[in-house]
C-alpha cells in the first residue's frame, strides 16, 4: 500500500508539478493506416489537441501495442462515446499537455496487415522506425517522439530505441521483460504454463476479432465491445476483412513452447527466445543514448528483476522504480496491507509524471544519471540509489537447522536431513505474482494452511528491525528419488501472532542446476544458470547434489519480534508445469555441517 | 472508464431519442450525437435488444438504418411483438448501463441470460 505520505525520496514527486496545462478543450480522434516499408499498413488512432494551430508544432507520444490499439464499442455505447474510451490514460492528459498521443496495432494484430510468427520480432522493431519517420513527417509534428507502455507496449516502447531514431527522445518501459526465458516463460527454468497458454489463446482471439472469448474472460469487456476498431474510412470493412485473412496464419508462443525447455531451442524463422529479448540488443539501445525510465513492482512476476537487470547493464541515462503494486499499478499489492483497495500513485498522477519525465526529456535539462527509486514494504518508505545492491548491502545466511529451524549458526551434525515427499496439490492459487500478468490482482493468502502442505524452516524472532533488499539466494543439498524436478522456495514473514505474509518466492528446474563458468549474456549477481541443453544435468537418484538459486528482488522490513520462514515446495499446480512428466519424488535436504543448505538474505545496514 | 458510469445514463438519454408509432406498429430510434462512420449494421440492432433488452427470441423486425439521417426505424408486423419490443426500449439505455456497472462490479450474474452472441 504505497504511503501517500511517504514523500522523501519518492519519485513521482521528484519528477515534478504538473504545468500549465497547454491545450484545454479536448482531442479529436482518427483512424487511419500508416504505411510503412514493403506495401505493409499498420492502423494506427491519432489523438490530437482539438484546439492546435495551423502552424503548432508538438511532439508526439507513441504506443505500439498487441492488444487492440482501439476498439469498436457495441450500441449504443458507440453513438455517445469514440473509441478512446476504454484508454487508460485518457488521451486528454497526453493531448492537454502539448503531444499529441498515436497508438498502433503492431504488425498481424488489431486491424494493422501482416502476420506474427513471434512478439518483439526484428520487423516489428523496425516498424517503430518508419511509423517514426512518418510521424515527423506531419505538419503538426515538431520532430520529436516519445514512447511509454505497460507489459507488451512497455518492452514495444524500449526497443523502439533500438532503432536509434534521432527523432526519438526518451522511453518509458513500464512493468516489461529483460530475459523473457527467466522473468516470464521459464522462471528458473520451470515452464509457467498458465500465463502461456493463456496469453497465446488471448492474442488469437484479438488477432481474429473474436470477442466472443471475454464473454468467460473479461464479461465487461464483452458487453461493452464489439471488436477491435476498424480505420475510419473502412466502411465497408473490406480492409478488416482482408487483415483477419492474414491474421490466420499467425503463430503463438504457446504452440512453440509448451514441448521446449532449454533457453537454445528454437522457436518459428530460426530465432531463439533469446533473439526476442532485450538484453539481446543492449548494444544497440546504449548507441541510440535514450534516456529511460523503466518501472515495475516487486510483486510482478520475474518483472522485478528485470528492472535490476536493465539497471546494472544498460549505460543509458536511467530513472528506474520499484514499488509495491500489480502488474500495471492499477491495484495494490503489498501483502502486509490485505485490505488495501487504492493505489498510490493514482494511474492519472503517474501519468503526469511520466509527462514531467518526457518534458524533461524534450525541453528540459534532460537526465544524466542512472537514479533506482525503490519502496520497503512495511516501512512504507522510499528510497533511492544510483548503485545495485544498495549501500549497505551484506548477506545474512541462515541454515536449514534441526525442528525446522533457520539458525544463523553452521550446522554441527555429519548426518542430518530432512524428507519431503513432493505435494503436487500445493498452488499459489490464480491471484499470484504470475497470473499477476493478465492484470489480475496479487494475493497470497492463507499461506498457513499452504504451508502445511510444505517443508518449512522458521527463524527465532528477529531482535531488531531488519531491511531486506535485493535478491536472496538458496543453496540446497539433496537427493532425490527421480532425475527431474521443480523446488519453489516462499520467503514469508511470522508476526508475533503468527501470522504469515508472503514476501516473495523463488523457483528452479533441477535440471538446469550447472552453475556455468561461461560469461553470462548479461551483467547479473546471482549465481548463473545457461539453461541450455547441454548443460542440463539430471539429477541421479539417491545422490547429493547442490541446488543454488535466486529469489526474486524484494525490499521489505522485518520487524522486531518477526521472524522469517521459507517454505519448500516441488510443485505450484495452478501456475507452472510439473516436474517430473511421471512420478512424485521425495527428496532429502541435507543439514548436515558438510553438506549444509542455507539462505542467503540480503540485508541492507541502518543507520542508527 | 469508471468516471464516466454515472453520466453514461443522462448521455444516453439525452443523446438518442425513441418515437413510437403504435398506430403503423413502428418506432425510430434517433441519435442526436454526430456519429463517426457507420451508425449500425441490422444484426447489432437485434444484439442490442438481445443483450440490453432482453429479448430471448427471435420476431420477425424489419430494421431500416438511415446513416445520413442517423436513424433507425423497426417494423413489427403484429401488435404484440410491437408492444414486447416497445416495453424494452422503455429502459434498455439504463439497462445498459446497470449491466456494465454490474459486471465491473464482478456481479457476471447479469449476463446469465443473454444468449449465444454471434458477432
Amino acid at each position: 500500500m504505497t504511503d501517500p505520505k511517504a514523500i522523501k525520496n519518492n519519485p513521482f514527486k521528484e519528477l515534478g508539478k504538473i504545468p500549465k496545462l497547454k491545450y484545454k478543450d479536448g482531442y479529436s480522434v482518427q483512424s487511419i493506416y500508416i504505411p510503412i516499408r514493403n506495401g505493409l499498413e499498420i492502423a494506427a488512432t491519432i489523438c490530437l489537441p482539438k484546439s492546435l494551430k495551423s502552424g503548432d508544432k508538438i511532439p508526439t507520444l507513441l504506443t505500439q501495442t498487441r492488444y487492440w490499439r482501439a476498439m469498436e464499442l457495441r450500441i449504443p455505447f458507440r453513438w455517445i462515446l469514440d473509441e478512446t474510451v476504454t484508454d487508460v490514460p485518457n488521451p486528454e492528459i497526453i493531448t492537454s499537455r502539448g503531444y499529441a498521443y498515436i497508438k498502433t496495432d503492431v504488425r498481424g494484430t488489431g486491424a494493422s496487415y501482416g502476420t506474427r510468427n513471434v512478439p518483439f520480432s526484428d520487423e516489428e522493431i523496425k516498424d517503430g522506425k518508419d511509423i517514426v519517420e512518418w510521424i515527423i513527417s506531419q505538419p503538426w509534428s515538431d520532430g520529436n517522439v516519445v514512447s511509454k507502455g505497460i507489459s507488451y507496449t512497455g518492452t514495444t516502447a524500449e526497443l523502439l530505441s533500438v532503432n536509434n531514431h534521432p527523432a526519438i527522445k526518451a522511453v518509458i518501459p513500464g512493468h516489461g521483460f529483460w530475459d523473457p526465458y527467466t522473468d516470464v516463460a521459464y522462471p528458473g527454468g520451470v515452464y509457467d504454463h498458465a500465463f502461456m497458454q493463456l496469453w497465446s489463446f488471448l492474442g488469437k482471439n484479438l488477432d481474429i476479432n473474436n470477442p466472443k472469448v471475454f464473454r468467460q474472460i473479461m464479461p465487461d469487456v464483452w458487453l461493452f465491445v464489439k471488436g477491435v476498431k476498424p480505420v475510419d474510412n473502412d466502411l465497408g470493412l473490406k480492409n478488416l476483412k482482408e487483415v483477419m485473412n492474414l491474421h490466420q496464419s499467425n503463430q503463438y508462443v504457446y504452440e512453440h513452447t509448451i514441448d521446449k525447455d532449454f533457453r537454445d531451442e528454437e522457436l518459428p524463422d530460426g530465432v531463439t527466445i533469446a533473439d526476442v529479448s532485450v538484453y539481446k540488443r543492449i548494444e544497440q539501445i546504449e548507441m541510440s543514448g535514450v534516456p529511460i525510465l523503466a518501472w515495475c513492482s516487486w510483486l510482478d512476476s520475474g518483472y522485478v528483476d528485470a528492472i535490476i537487470h536493465r539497471f546494472l547493464n544498460v549505460k543509458n541515462p536511467m530513472i528506474a522504480i520499484l514499488g509495491d503494486w500489480n502488474h500495471g499499478a492499477h491495484l495494490p499489492a503489498n501483502q502486509f496491507f490485505p485490505d488495501a483497495t487504492k493505489v498510490t500513485p493514482s494511474p492519472r498522477d503517474k501519468i503526469n509524471a511520466w509527462m514531467n519525465f518526457f518534458d524533461k526529456c524534450i525541453f528540459g535539462e534532460g537526465i544524466q544519471d542512472k537514479t533506482l527509486y525503490y519502496y520497503t514494504m512495511v516501512e512504507e518508505q522510499w528510497k533511492k540509489t544510483n548503485m545495485w545492491p544498495p549501500e549497505g548491502h551484506n548477506y545474512l545466511r541462515f541454515y536449514l537447522s534441526e525442528n525446522h529451524s533457520l539458525s544463523t549458526d553452521m550446522p554441527d551434525k555429519e548426518d542430518s536431513e530432512d524428507e519431503y515427499q513432493i505435494n503436487f496439490r500445493a498452488t499459489t492459487g490464480r491471484n499470484n505474482r504470475w497470473w499477476a500478468l493478465l492484470a489480475l490482482p496479487i494475493v497470497y493468502e492463507n499461506r498457513a494452511k499452504m504451508d502445511e502442505k510444505l517443508l518449512c524452516y522458521t527463524s527465532k524472532p528477529f531482535k531488531e528491525d531488519t531491511e531486506i533488499t535485493g535478491q536472496s539466494i538458496i543453496s540446497l543439498y539433496l537427493t532425490s528419488t527421480h532425475e527431474d524436478g521443480a523446488i519453489f522456495v516462499y520467503l514469508e514473514d511470522v508476526d508475533e501472532k503468527g501470522n504469515i505474509t508472503y514476501i516473495t518466492d523463488g523457483e528452479f528446474r533441477v535440471i538446469h542446476r550447472k552453475i556455468s563458468n561461461e560469461t553470462p549474456p548479461y551483467k547479473t549477481l546471482l549465481p548463473f544458470h545457461t539453461y541450455k541443453k547441454q548443460d542440463a544435468m539430471p539429477l541421479i537418484p539417491g545422490e547429493i547434489a547442490e541446488i543454488k538459486f535466486s529469489l526474486h528482488a524484494t525490499s521489505v522490513l522485518i520487524r522486531k519480534g518477526h521472524k522469517i520462514k521459507i517454505a519448500i515446495a516441488g510443485g505450484d499446480k495452478d501456475t507452472f508445469l510439473t516436474y517430473p512428466k511421471d512420478g512424485r519424488p521425495t527428496i532429502k535436504i541435507s543439514r548436515s555441517n558438510k553438506f549444509s543448505s542455507y539462505i542467503d538474505l540480503p540485508i541492507i545496514k541502518r543507520g542508527k | 472508464m469508471e468516471e464516466i458510469f454515472p453520466l453514461l445514463k443522462d448521455m444516453l438519454n439525452n443523446s438518442i431519442q425513441i418515437k413510437k408509432d403504435e398506430l403503423n406498429l413502428q418506432f425510430s430510434i434517433i441519435i442526436k450525437t454526430e456519429v463517426k462512420g457507420k451508425l449500425a449494421e441490422p444484426e447489432e440492432v437485434l444484439i442490442m435488444l438481445k443483450m440490453f433488452g432482453g429479448l430471448r427470441e427471435d420476431i420477425p423486425i424489419e430494421i431500416i438504418i438511415n446513416n445520413e439521417m442517423q436513424t433507425i426505424d423497426l417494423k413489427f408486423d403484429n401488435k404484440e411483438n410491437f408492444k414486447k419490443v416497445s416495453l424494452m426500449m422503455d429502459k434498455i439505455w439504463d439497462n445498459a448501463v446497470d449491466m456494465l456497472i454490474n459486471l465491473t462490479e464482478g456481479n457476471y450474474n447479469v449476463i446469465k441470460d443473454i444468449p449465444n452472441i454471434d458477432d
